[in-house]
């Protein structure tokens, strides 16, 4: 009797045993602290650092391995300072328009067209020599600058301004513009702002009018017929442009100092971009990535996923491929692969760090990007513009 | 087959005594801002996936490499506070006085390499987001760092921008948690927050004094709002979540709808959170309404004007403070006859912590020279400034640059201020009784 009794009970513990390992383990590697899965994807590398048949490792990507197709590479980097034309070394945003870029610095706005940089500064009708922000009307052509001193329209040669003390603009301090038809859309300091340019009427939406938990905005996108605001503090305040109605996006666990789950929606209610594109909503924080589908949000950190830092600056989507700009490089994705583009700390040069699955491949870029700061992209059919803390960078589509 | 499963059960156990905090994620220590354990959030329940925090985050940007201009005749610093059209002015100027008096000392001592520091003050109260345009003003002006402000939104948009512009924000007058949680590398917080008060005040109340069933009336400003989170999350761990929390608006005078809804669920104690003025007429129209409970208070309640309104009803009120003026601590006793000497009034809590905190700024100017990001760097290292002896204490900043000093509790005792030590916290376990609410 006994000895059926603990034959039938040690077999049950084994299995239990088994079972409370595997779990444990399982969560183990799960959790930020995974310093097992670290250190396995770590060796991964250094072994095939070691190992023949990996992708060659070269500046132009010839050789790359057929797997990485999802994701597009870009190289031939050509990089831009003060001392190549650009007014000041720091950039903070870049757009293409055309055949000319434009691009944004802390000493004015810098235009490179046909092989030269022209700077516009308050001297030739600035609101402010710091550009933070730059979008084209594809109605007008108009450019549109959020400065560190107002709004303005850039408009057949000439500039035309916007501030508090002459408009509705809710606040001097514009981090974010974007056209989206006749609106123009800013973030700023003191809340978001939508100008219809027809009858030339501001609407300011704050905590007073909006889900905002207060008036700080961030960042602003269009996408499936809705306006999406990075609120500072609120996550992700969504506008329907249909209905006139808002609603939000916070992180779900209501607290700052921890992300409960990853997946269950904003990682951090600190947002500080959004963009739209492919049917995907794209979130940066301070904290880490989201990409939310409509149903499902899915949350990126840099210990889990191929994201250079969880110090997002700035992100663009465009089809199904999201341009980070972090403070350790830039990292591109399409929610599974992943390629992140650094600069050596000693030189000019630098690499690729291509992530597919579990594989990890370096391409040697020679010349890298500017600077690992990046702050703000741009990209069009094969082109690339990266802006940096240092500089700005082009770069060309490799495969 | 039975001795090897019973060694398989054997083990099993072992691995179930001893497991520790190994095999469920944990392997760093998960205490942000001096938070027990037991007060972490869901950490009764499960761990988080991602605790934020537990690193500085650097400012990997360029500009260390940026030589400092020729010929300077002034070294800028920049100010920040509500000094005009703000309910809280009084705080303000005091805060202006306690950066002043560090500058006019560090002037008389050389400035920076013989060139006077030069304050460009600036009020953050004016238009709709105006702390923006002046942190940008700031730049323009070409200051090296700056000090502000008192108000949370205020702080927290110029945060914003001063990551923007790139120019070193010293803080020491906002107690909002959420200041430092934004993992901006270009802010130290030179006072202890709404945490470690909520987290005082909670132990003090629930703990030390055995209240189970408290009350709280609290401002509809941000520094209500986000003050009392932490108070409330704690005393929600501790089983006593709130009774009823009511609210009042800046410049209310007749709280009498709030508190007879407070007086029908005859509470314990009564925690009111707010400034100075409205507080103290608060705490009359309890008494006035007779209710006797033990009320307990904010930090800002710590001033003469809460004394003066409040006048007798104000014996007995505890709040905490970040600011003891009797502490024996070195340098303190000069500061304070210096500060009379010059401005003709007492210092507060921010004029004291002003003070230390332009004299970290000019400290790290002296060691890194006039580049911003230089300055950044010393100023959040954690090692220049950690423990840095100030006249308000020793500055003990978290991975966050909070700062996670001493806080102290402040009774009213014969019309004046008294202060002690601030309860050990945390030291009760979870209530698992009935608080009959």
């Amino acid at each position: 009797m006994l000895k059926n009794v603990l034959i039938k009970y040690s077999k049950f513990a084994t299995i239990a045993g088994v079972i409370f390992v595997a779990v444990s383990l399982g969560f183990n590697l799960k959790g930020q602290h995974s310093s097992d899965l670290n250190s396995f994807f770590a060796d991964t590398l250094s072994t095939q650092d070691n190992t023949e048949g990996l992708p060659a490792r070269n500046s132009d990507g010839a050789d790359l391995n057929n797997n990485i197709n999802a994701m597009p590479i870009y190289g031939n980097w050509r990089n831009f300072t003060s001392k190549e034309g650009l007014p000041d070394d720091k950039t903070y945003c870049v757009k293409i328009d055309g055949e000319r870029v434009l691009v944004g610095t802390h000493e004015g706005l810098a235009v490179f067209e046909k092989g030269k940089w022209r700077t516009y500064t308050t001297k030739e009708g600035l609101a402010h020599n710091g550009v933070l922000a730059i979008d084209v009307s594809e109605l007008t052509g108009d450019v549109w600058l959020g400065t560190m001193g107002g709004l303005t329209r850039w408009s057949a040669g000439k500039f035309e301004n916007f501030t508090q003390l002459n408009s509705g603009l809710p606040n001097d301090l514009i981090y974010s513009v974007i056209c989206d038809g006749k609106d123009v859309w800013v973030a700023t300091g003191g809340g978001a702002g939508q100008y219809d340019t027809y009858t030339k009427r501001w609407e300011i939406f704050t905590e007073q009018n909006a889900p905002m938990h207060e008036p700080w905005t961030y960042g602003v996108c269009e996408g499936d017929g809705k306006i999406f605001i990075a609120a500072w503090g609120g996550g992700v305040v969504e506008y329907n442009k249909k209905t006139k109605k808002f609603r939000d996006y916070v992180d779900p666990d209501g607290n700052m100092e921890i992300d409960l789950f990853p997946d269950d929606g904003v990682v951090h209610d600190i947002t500080t971009g959004t963009s739209w594109a492919d049917g995907y909503l794209w979130v940066a924080t301070y904290f880490g990535l989201s990409r939310y589908d409509g149903v499902h949000w899915k949350g990126y950190f840099d210990h889990d996923s191929g994201l250079a830092s969880n110090f997002i600056n700035y992100i663009i989507a465009q089809g199904p491929i999201a341009f980070i700009c972090t403070d350790k490089g830039l990292s591109t994705t399409n929610g599974k692969n992943w390629v992140t583009y650094t600069k050596n700390d000693m030189d000019k040069n630098g690499k690729a760090v291509i992530i597919e699955g579990t594989e990890e491949t370096e391409l040697v870029m020679s010349p890298s990007i500017s600077h690992n700061y990046v702050l703000g992209v741009d990209v069009k059919d094969n082109v690339i513009w990266v802006a940096t803390s240092k500089g700005i960078s082009r770069g060309e589509l490799l495969k | 087959m039975i001795k090897r499963n019973f060694w398989v059960l054997v083990i099993f156990t072992l691995i179930v005594m001893f497991q520790g905090n190994e095999l469920i994620g944990q392997e760093k220590d998960l205490k942000y801002g001096k938070t027990p354990d037991k007060f972490a959030p869901y950490n009764n329940f499960r761990k988080a996936y991602k605790y934020h925090f537990l690193e500085p985050v650097q400012f990997y940007g360029a500009g260390r490499e940026k030589l400092p201009p020729k010929d300077l005749k002034e070294v800028r610093l920049g100010f920040l506070g509500p000094l005009e059209g703000s309910a809280i002015v009084s705080l303000g100027e005091q805060m202006l006085n306690g950066t002043i008096l560090a500058i006019e000392e560090a002037n008389n001592k050389g400035g920076y390499a013989g060139i006077p520091f030069k304050l460009m003050v600036h009020n953050d109260v004016g238009l709709w987001g105006a702390a923006a345009n002046e942190v940008v003003k700031m730049n323009d002006e070409k200051v090296w760092a700056w000090l502000g402000s008192i108000d949370g939104i205020v702080s927290h948009v110029a945060l914003r921008a001063t990551l923007k512009m790139e120019i070193m924000m010293v803080n020491t007058g906002d107690p909002d948690p959420t200041f430092t949680e934004t993992n901006i590398p270009w802010t130290i917080r030179v006072i202890s927050d709404d945490r470690q008060s909520g987290y005082a005040l909670a132990s003090y109340i629930f703990e030390k004094m055995k209240h189970e069933r408290v009350a709280v009336i609290r401002t509809n400003t941000r520094y209500g709002r986000v003050g009392i989170m932490e108070y409330s999350g704690v005393a929600v761990r501790l089983g006593h979540p709130m009774m009823i929390e009511e609210r009042f608006d800046t410049g209310e005078i007749d709280f009498k709808m709030q508190l007879e809804s407070i007086k029908k669920v005859s509470p314990d104690a009564i925690l009111i959170w707010g400034n100075a003025k409205e507080s103290a007429l608060i705490l009359k129209q309890i008494r006035k309404l007779g209710m006797k409970q033990p009320v307990y208070g904010s930090d800002r309640m710590v001033s003469p004007e809460f004394l003066r309104i409040a006048g007798q009803d104000a014996e007995g009120i505890v709040t905490t403070c970040q600011y003891n003026p009797d502490a024996d601590i070195p340098g303190l006793k000069a500061f304070q006859a210096n500060y009379f000497k010059r401005f003709g009034l007492e210092p507060d809590v921010f004029a004291s912590h002003a003070y230390d905190g332009m004299n970290m700024i000019i400290k790290a100017i002296s060691k890194a020279g006039l580049n911003r990001v230089l300055i950044r760097d010393v100023l959040t290292d954690l090692k220049t400034f950690q423990n840095y002896q100030g006249i308000t204490g020793k500055i003990i900043l978290d991975r966050s640059w909070n700062d996670i000093g001493e806080i102290w509790m402040a009774k009213v005792q014969n019309g004046k201020f008294k202060y002690s030590a601030s309860p050990t916290i945390g030291t009760k376990r979870h209530s698992n009784t009935n608080t009959k609410y």
